[in-house]
């Protein structure tokens, strides 16, 4: 018997297990698909680093960890850039979303993120003491009510839902580079956004509820593509999304909590 | 640390457990199966990984050549 021919009738082992083709086919079905499990614990893996990161940046203050914590928001940024894109309005895709890329910014994002909340919360705690554990755990109230609600079926995103999200965050965003360029040029800032007043603090809020709903947006993401068996990077994109909305929405909680208290 | 401090403490921690529990979890059907859901694979391309290297490995073993 030649060789080919042994091949073709025994494999090239005799163990069903490790022959090559059962064995590819169990690697390709189990490996290559996006699972709910995989997302969570890539969320969990991306929180752990943000949380270890801020610790750092809380715990060692000073001109060199604020050099750190600035790099690490803007290889935050461009990490976020490269994985969700960059959409402005008449123009359409400036960059567009490769979500492909989320494996390898995820872990940035997370670091660099936790760089500059840490060094946020910091200040924030130094002014207002317990600030920060009350604003964590409103953080997760609200994103476990929110989940709840999603998974029951309370909330339904649907395209109206999702457009009416994208042109509110959209609005908040176009505000806060407003009130940027404004003090940049005059030196002080919007009242509506930074004072304490009752209009700033309706502001605050209406900021935290589309921060809250954007979170529905990222539940729907990681369940539809875990669903429609999506690849396997994917689970990082949505731990990606889902803790960009996390981080957004424990800042403005912060910003909320620092109004109230200075009152 | 206030009371209040403590409390939503707790809160939170509770939170952070129920958060990570239930995203494990599918929707429920009452979620998932509806007409009017957002079809998120036309916004966000999922670049699909093409099977070139099981098709690789495979052809390596039916082009072994007899001696």
């Amino acid at each position: 018997m030649s060789q080919h021919q042994a091949l073709n009738k025994f494999g090239r082992s005799g163990n069903p297990i490790i022959r090559s083709a059962a064995f590819q086919n169990k690697v390709s079905s189990s490996e290559e698909k996006m699972s709910l499990e995989g997302a969570v614990n890539k969320t969990s893996f991306m929180l752990f680093l943000t949380v270890m990161t801020a610790t750092i940046s809380w715990n060692f203050q000073g001109p060199l960890m604020s050099i750190i914590s600035a790099i690490g928001a803007l290889a935050g940024f461009i990490s976020g850039i490269m994985t969700f894109g960059f959409y402005f309005f008449f123009v359409g895709w400036i960059v567009k979303p490769r979500p492909h890329n989320a494996p390898r910014t995820a872990p940035i994002y997370a670091i660099g993120m936790g760089f500059i909340i840490g060094l946020i919360s910091q200040q924030a705690e130094s002014f207002y003491p317990g600030i920060v554990i009350q604003a964590v755990s409103l953080t997760f109230f609200v994103a476990t009510s929110l989940l709840l609600a999603y998974k029951t079926g309370i909330i339904k995103p649907t395209q109206n839902f999702m457009l009416m999200i994208f042109a509110a965050t959209m609005g908040i965003f176009l505000t806060y580079i407003a009130s940027l360029i404004y003090s940049l040029f005059t030196g002080s800032h919007f009242l509506i956004i930074t004072g304490n007043g009752n209009i700033s603090i309706l502001f605050s809020v209406v900021v935290v509820c589309i921060a809250a709903l954007n979170l529905v947006l990222d539940f729907d993401i990681i369940e539809q593509s875990a669903e429609q068996g999506a690849p396997k990077y994917m689970e990082w994109f949505g731990a990606m999304a889902l803790m960009a909305t996390l981080i957004w929405l424990y800042i403005e909680i912060l910003r909320l909590l620092m109004k109230l208290r200075s009152r | 640390m206030s009371y209040l401090t403590l409390f939503l403490g707790l809160i939170g921690i509770l939170s952070a457990f129920l958060f990570f529990y239930l995203l494990k979890f599918k929707a429920s059907s009452k979620q998932t199966n509806r007409g009017n859901r957002i079809r998120w694979n036309s916004y966000i391309p999922y670049k699909e990984k093409k099977p070139n290297k099981v098709k690789n490995k495979e052809s390596e073993d039916t082009s072994f050549k007899d001696n």
